[in-house]
């Protein structure tokens, strides 16, 4: 996928958007009520405990604010581009796609954008960065560097986790609804991970390993983090992305017949 | 990739396909909530032949139509020639390349053309997506300017280019379809049902561009339609399929010479008032199929053709007399009908 062609997906995105502008004052004031309730559901919490698995107040909200960022990447780039493949397999859409010299995956995650929630990416991290002047502290330049590094990471580990759930509707054609199943899940990324009992942990660790997402930017933060786990966790989204990516070729293998 | 037959794949044809076959193992289903439960827990399979042993090859610059009723095989023996499904069995070379290893090489020299499918942008001018293909297919700024140029003024296309594509006619939209599929120059197209819902005049518009392109460019097209209209107006040869059999492959004429059992002769009548030619006159030397005096159209076999005509002069008043082939439509279908073998034999 050349930069090239990214640019070109951007423009025509924006183009298509620029039309309807009310849609990105919508959606700011969607997201900002959906921050502010999230916020009174912590301040709920608090009133009854003054740490949720170690984290004090606003470390969790800088934890959110990182949950909103990638939100924003879920809405963005996910839902409207890979989260359409289902469709685009029982509509015959992706016959269009397949005869054309670029790399379908690439074609098929990032042809539709929805512009204005990149909005809740600045959003999420306006949140973080007002949680972190609440907590009187301030990053260091290794610790900024962590985060950028393991929210990269978290945003390729959620990627790799639409992938694989979209690559099912080439077996199963109608899988939609799937989308709600990483919604149900993704939900447990509000809270730190270790906040959850040792079953729950192990799964959103290592079976759907949403621990990354958010867990480990957050700590990278609010300086939690150890050097060792932000590489780890890049690792961890290359792991992740070789997987999916696997699973995509197998999924077009069956497509075109070749798999018998 | 071995091939047995290896003259047959010397020689500069622009497709070979071989002995191409395609099974798909389709789910049985029985109706009812019994019958969905059943093939949910003890699934049963059937297997579907959809492309039988066909052998074909297409030389550069030719027009050939597939023709078959739904579901004959045409649109699977696309797709396997595309490479969007491989075959079960046969092989394939399409503007040499196997298809379906041929990776963007091979793509940058075919455009697919679905009628029923489009991929312009629908909120935006059609231009959006002529400037997202000149970025897939990467083609230079200049190149892109003069191509675009062509398309339009043969397509007609002057003051369409600026609307978005949702206020467009469909004949508008598939003028726009064909652009955005040749602005990198395919030598070879495919086009699946390019007319499919369009009226009378976008139709001929199409036919026309499709033409003037071959003839401009000698590009090879495969076209498949349900339009008789189009394969008499485009295509030099057909390729006739059905139940996934290649049941003839060749020119239309010849076709319908071999399978049209009939001949239609067409009368205009002379005489006056007085004494007019009824159709119960008509009805002793053939079929009437229309008599709307002086216009008088007979059905005979093919063989009595001559004799009766010379009959029909010798008896009637006639002013004018011509032998035609019945309406090609009419004699594919009586073929698809009738069950082809039969017909052909």
């Amino acid at each position: 996928m050349t930069g090239r062609l990214l640019g070109a997906f951007w423009r025509i995105n924006l183009a298509e958007e620029l039309q309807y502008r009310a849609n990105f004052i919508a959606s700011v004031l969607g997201t900002l009520f959906s921050m502010a309730t999230a916020l009174l559901t912590l301040a709920l919490f608090f009133r009854h405990t003054s740490a949720l698995g170690g984290w004090d107040y606003w470390e969790i909200v800088v934890l959110l604010g990182v949950f909103n960022a990638l939100t924003g990447v879920v809405e963005a780039v996910l839902r409207p581009g890979i989260g359409r493949l289902a469709g685009e397999v029982r509509g015959g859409g992706l016959d269009l796609v397949l005869v054309k010299p670029v790399d379908a995956q690439g074609f098929v995650s990032f042809r539709h954008l929805d512009i204005w929630r990149f909005a809740d990416i600045v959003l999420g991290l306006g949140l973080a960065g007002y949680a972190l002047v609440r907590l009187h502290h301030a990053p260091s330049f290794a610790q900024l560097g962590a985060f950028v590094v393991t929210l990269a990471a978290a945003a390729v580990v959620v990627y790799a986790i639409w992938v694989v759930l979209m690559s099912l509707a080439f077996w199963f054609v109608s899988v939609e609804n799937i989308a709600v199943l990483f919604d149900a899940v993704y939900e447990g990324a509000r809270y730190p991970v270790s906040a959850y009992p040792g079953a729950l942990r192990f799964l959103f660790v290592y079976l759907i390993p949403i621990a990354w997402t958010t867990t480990i930017p957050a700590s990278a933060l609010t300086g939690r983090l150890r050097p060792e786990i932000a590489l780890a966790a890049a690792l961890v989204a290359g792991v992740a992305f070789t997987l999916a990516r696997a699973l995509w070729r197998a999924a077009l293998k069956r497509y075109t017949g070749a798999s018998g | 990739m071995s091939v047995a037959t290896v003259d047959f794949f010397t020689m500069p044809a622009v497709v070979t396909a071989e002995q191409l076959s395609k099974t798909f193992r389709v789910k049985v289903r029985d109706p009812g909530l019994k019958g969905a439960l059943r093939a949910l827990l003890r699934p049963r399979y059937r297997e579907v032949h959809a492309v039988r042993d066909v052998t074909f090859r297409i030389d550069p610059g030719e027009i050939v139509a597939f023709l078959g009723p739904n579901g004959a095989g045409k649109t699977t023996t696309l797709k396997m020639l595309t490479g969007l499904l491989y075959p079960t069995a046969g092989q394939v070379r399409v503007a040499d390349f196997v298809p379906w290893t041929g990776g963007p090489a091979f793509k940058r020299r075919i455009a697919l053309v679905l009628g029923n499918r489009q991929q312009l942008v629908w909120d935006l001018p059609p231009e959006e997506t002529f400037l997202l293909n000149r970025a897939i297919y990467d083609i230079p700024e200049r190149a892109y300017r003069e191509r675009l140029a062509e398309l339009v003024s043969l397509l007609e296309l002057g003051d369409v280019l600026q609307k978005p594509v949702r206020q467009l006619s469909l004949g508008e939209r598939m003028k726009c379809e064909l652009t955005a599929s040749l602005l990198h120059s395919p030598p070879l197209l495919f086009l699946d049902e390019p007319t499919l819902g369009l009226d009378v005049t976008a139709q001929d518009a199409i036919r026309r561009f499709l033409i003037e392109y071959r003839s401009r460019h000698n590009a090879t097209v495969l076209l498949t339609s349900h339009y008789m209209q189009d394969v008499t107006a485009l295509a030099s040869r057909v390729l006739m399929i059905n139940r996934g059999r290649l049941l003839y492959d060749g020119a239309l004429e010849a076709l319908v010479a071999r399978i049209a059992r009939t001949k239609r002769i067409e009368l205009v009548l002379g005489g006056t008032d007085g004494n007019r030619v009824t159709a119960d006159a008509l009805a002793v030397f053939g079929e009437v199929k229309a008599f709307h005096f002086p216009n008088a159209v007979l059905e005979v076999r093919r063989e009595d053709a001559p004799a009766t005509s010379a009959r029909l002069l010798a008896a009637l008043p006639v002013a004018d007399l011509s032998i035609e082939d019945p309406p090609i439509e009419e004699v594919i279908r009586h073929a698809f009908a009738q069950g082809f073998e039969e017909a052909d034999a």
